[in-house]
């Protein structure tokens, strides 16, 4: 498992942790994003119940979790978020941000309503501890409700599942190094998992609005500097829903 | 995750425990159509015992009886019924607590590992919550069993209320006269009826046992797993 800080500025910072050599083989690897701002903590797409364990003992190691004071889930998918009673156990006052069409599928996993803050679709704005993240929609990608976070400050846009790779065992780098190698990892995913062209067009337009130094997946590596736009011409161009054609 | 281990080995206790319910809920289930036909029958020695006139008297009593006896056993399946839903329910929970109970061990065996003491009073609440809860979950399922138990008893009470009922008709249709062959076909049909809830009885009582041992060696291994670590 590797922790690293991606942006440090006083008061305020981001951390990832991902590459999990301890995970089961079967369960997808995923990245979980922590930001510290005045000494309280968002963490995003927390992960599975799987692998909950690995995520708050590392996050520990460099952050008192009791100050967790919300989670935000890009979407309802199990390695994004089923690990949710855990933490809420652990905190029965955490506020968990979520996309508004999903709280009522959410809510299975045992969390109560009191302890949700919907996200309506046309997304909207975080307060952590004074700072505002700003919450970009980004539905049908993949999910039908899926939401992305961009921090004005550290200019890191969190992206879900867009951008992710699935990259091999022996892969252990944080950042893509090498983009045209890379994207062997993503066409497969992003062709078969998202179903819209009009949506992504629409997500690359918001991104685009926006200074951004580092787009961060859920799954896979970070892209850094010129990668980001590398990223999203390479999208741009890439005819989604279109991995599976055995319609007859 | 040394946890999968046991929340496999529990998994498998609670897969027998729902094995258990749903062979007692079959069989349970085959008592509706008896107390129906106990319905039927009871319609039928009141036709025979009107026919009768005033020698069909006494008879006319005993039909009554057997009515009862239909609605005792009716009434006793409908809250078994209930009873077994939350068995299962609770048995549900806690494969689902049991779980991250394992897994809060996990965690703190991790921080343990790597001298954090920061994080650990605050996923201890998480622990000691599940903790809570799986022994509250557990109490509950024993006395739910507990439950079941004082419902299922009284069908031995009622097999041997139609077993006398049975022998009532038989002496009532011997002395009935010309209408004794009506009220003796009512009365061979009864000992057919009885004799299903007798056997019925029977098994419910081993399915019963069955299942109060699955629990019990539930209980056992859960504390044994909690306890020994």
């Amino acid at each position: 498992m590797r922790v690293e800080q991606l942006y440090k500025k006083s008061n305020h910072s981001w951390m990832v942790m991902g590459r999990d050599a301890e995970r089961r083989e079967e369960v997808i690897d995923t990245n979980h994003y922590l930001i510290q701002h005045n000494g309280q903590g968002l963490l995003l797409d927390p992960g599975g119940v799987e692998n909950f364990s690995v995520v708050a003992a590392e996050f520990s190691k460099h952050f008192e979790l009791a100050n967790v004071e919300a989670i935000f889930a890009s979407h309802q998918d199990p390695d994004v978020i089923s690990s949710l009673p855990l933490w809420i156990q652990a905190n029965p006052d955490l506020i968990v941000y979520m996309p508004q069409i999903w709280v009522s599928f959410i809510t299975h996993f045992g969390v109560k309503l009191e302890n949700i803050r919907p996200i309506p679709d046309e997304g909207g704005i975080i307060n952590l501890a004074g700072h505002e993240l700003e919450v970009v929609p980004a539905h049908y990608l993949h999910s039908s409700g899926n939401l992305s976070v961009y921090d004005p400050q550290s200019k890191i846009f969190f992206s879900g599942d867009i951008g992710a790779a699935m990259l091999p065992e022996d892969f252990t780098e944080l950042f893509v190094t090498d983009f045209d190698q890379h994207t062997q990892y993503m066409e497969y995913f992003h062709r078969r998992w998202m179903p819209s062209n009009t949506a992504k067009m629409r997500w690359i337009a918001e991104v685009r609005k926006r200074d951004v130094e580092m787009l961060c997946p859920q799954h896979g590596a970070i892209f850094k500097g010129d990668n980001v736009e590398r990223f999203l011409s390479w999208f741009e161009k890439l005819d989604l829903g279109s991995a599976w054609s055995n319609v007859r | 995750m040394g946890g999968n281990l046991y929340t496999r080995r529990m998994g498998d206790d609670y897969n027998t425990i729902f094995r258990q319910c749903v062979s007692l809920n079959t069989e349970l289930h085959k008592l509706v159509p008896l107390a129906k036909q106990m319905h039927l029958l009871s319609s039928n020695a009141v036709s025979s015992a009107a026919r009768a006139g005033t020698e069909g008297n006494a008879f006319r009593v005993l039909t009554q009886d057997i009515q009862l006896l239909g609605d005792e056993v009716s009434e006793c399946i409908g809250d078994t019924q209930k009873v077994i839903g939350e068995i299962v329910k609770l048995a549900s929970q806690l494969v689902k607590q049991f779980s991250h109970y394992m897994i809060y061990m996990d965690l703190a065996d991790r921080l343990e590992d790597k001298k954090i003491t920061s994080s650990t009073k605050f996923f201890d609440r998480g622990h000691h919550l599940v903790a809570d809860e799986l022994r509250s979950n557990n109490h509950k399922l024993s006395s739910n069993l507990g439950m079941l138990a004082n419902l299922l008893s009284p069908i031995a009470i009622l097999v041997k209320k139609g077993e006398y009922l049975a022998v009532c008709s038989s002496v009532e249709a011997a002395s009935a006269g010309e209408h004794g062959v009506s009220f003796e076909a009512v009365s061979s049909m009864l000992r057919e009826l009885v004799s299903q809830l007798r056997l019925q009885s029977a098994r419910q009582r081993s399915l019963l046992r069955d299942l109060s041992d699955a629990i019990e060696k539930q209980q056992n291994n859960q504390r044994y797993l909690v306890y020994a670590r």
